[in-house]
């Protein structure tokens, strides 16, 4: 765990680096850990085991600098792989880093091109809802843009209604209820109702309350 | 339990995709290794690489900064894709011992 969390630290201050850390937001389980940042004054204590980083670039247009990311990282031993479907991956024995753009319209089936950065990524429904809700937490002295805990834990039931294995839609609940209680245990419920309010009843939310 | 199954397969998969990978990387870098000779104050250099089981000296003559530089690179990287595909192959064996551990306590 020491050594996939040094590495994941190493990576976001290489992009902090090279001016590109704010163009992600960052999702997916490792959120978990920095939302200990979040939930300073309650008993917040995720077990982390992933070593997947999903990197969600919410306006892929907007990425200003041009930086190679393979480059970037390929002295710490990332390389690239593909997937079937010839979605990129930057991959390390204990870190895979993968991206994440906003599906449009009808969706895409094949990646979508990040010429800045020299990657592609992979469009996903639903995530918007992440990128509308971002918050920034400031950790090992670099400010990293997360989706706010509610926001997390509601997309992650709309998506665990969504998975096929079983064992992923054990662990989205999971993750998802242990953000959702410590919301409720620091008295902000109300922001949950909030955010549960605007999402759209054609995604399937009354699914979330099951 | 069925939690733990599924990451353990899920993360057997990508090491074993990984392994793949470092493979290709490791056969795909220039192959040889810089060996300095110093003759009269003047650096002269050689490659020295594997042929047909048999080792081999390649005379490079003398090399700008800037070209050693890109051996010892090299030579870095080559360390490093070595030691992850060696970390790769420990959690493959793990895994599949785990894995496996869990097939038999399963069936019992």
């Amino acid at each position: 765990m020491q050594e996939k969390f040094q590495i994941l630290i190493s990576v976001l201050k290489k992009f902090e680096k090279a001016g590109i850390l704010s163009d992600f937001v960052l999702i997916g389980s490792w959120c978990l850990y920095f939302y200990k940042d979040y939930f300073i004054n309650s008993e917040f204590n995720p077990t982390i085991r992933t070593k997947d980083l999903d990197l969600l670039i919410p306006e892929p247009a907007k990425i200003s600098k041009k930086v190679d990311l393979l480059e970037l990282l390929k002295k710490d031993g990332f390389l690239v792989t593909f997937d079937n479907n010839g979605y990129l991956r930057l991959e390390h024995p204990e870190l895979i880093i993968e991206f994440l753009v906003i599906e449009k319209g009808k969706g895409a089936e094949k990646p979508i091109e990040i010429k800045q950065l020299g990657v592609n990524a992979q469009a996903l429904r639903f995530i918007n809802f992440l990128s509308q809700n971002v918050i920034e937490l400031k950790s090992k002295g670099l400010v990293i843009k997360v989706p706010h805990p509610a926001a997390y834990g509601l997309h992650k039931l709309l998506i665990s209604t969504r998975r096929r294995e079983e064992y992923r839609i054990l662990k989205e609940k999971k993750e998802a209820l242990l953000v959702l209680r410590s919301l409720i245990e620091s008295g902000e419920v109300n922001i949950i109702v909030e955010l549960f309010k605007t999402i759209p009843k054609s995604w399937g939310k009354k699914y979330c309350l099951c | 339990m069925k939690i733990i199954k599924g990451v353990l397969e899920e993360e057997l998969e990508n090491a074993f995709r990984q392994e793949k990978a470092y493979l290709k990387a490791l056969s795909e870098l220039p192959q040889g290794a810089l060996i300095k000779k110093t003759i009269k104050d003047n650096d002269y250099y050689y490659l020295i690489y594997r042929e047909g089981g048999k080792v081999k000296f390649l005379y490079k003559g003398k090399l700008s900064q800037e070209e050693v530089a890109k051996y010892e690179e090299i030579k870095k990287i080559r360390a490093k894709y070595k030691k992850l595909l060696s970390e790769v192959r420990k959690q493959i064996r793990f895994l599949k011992r785990a894995l496996n551990a869990r097939e038999i306590s399963n069936s019992d």
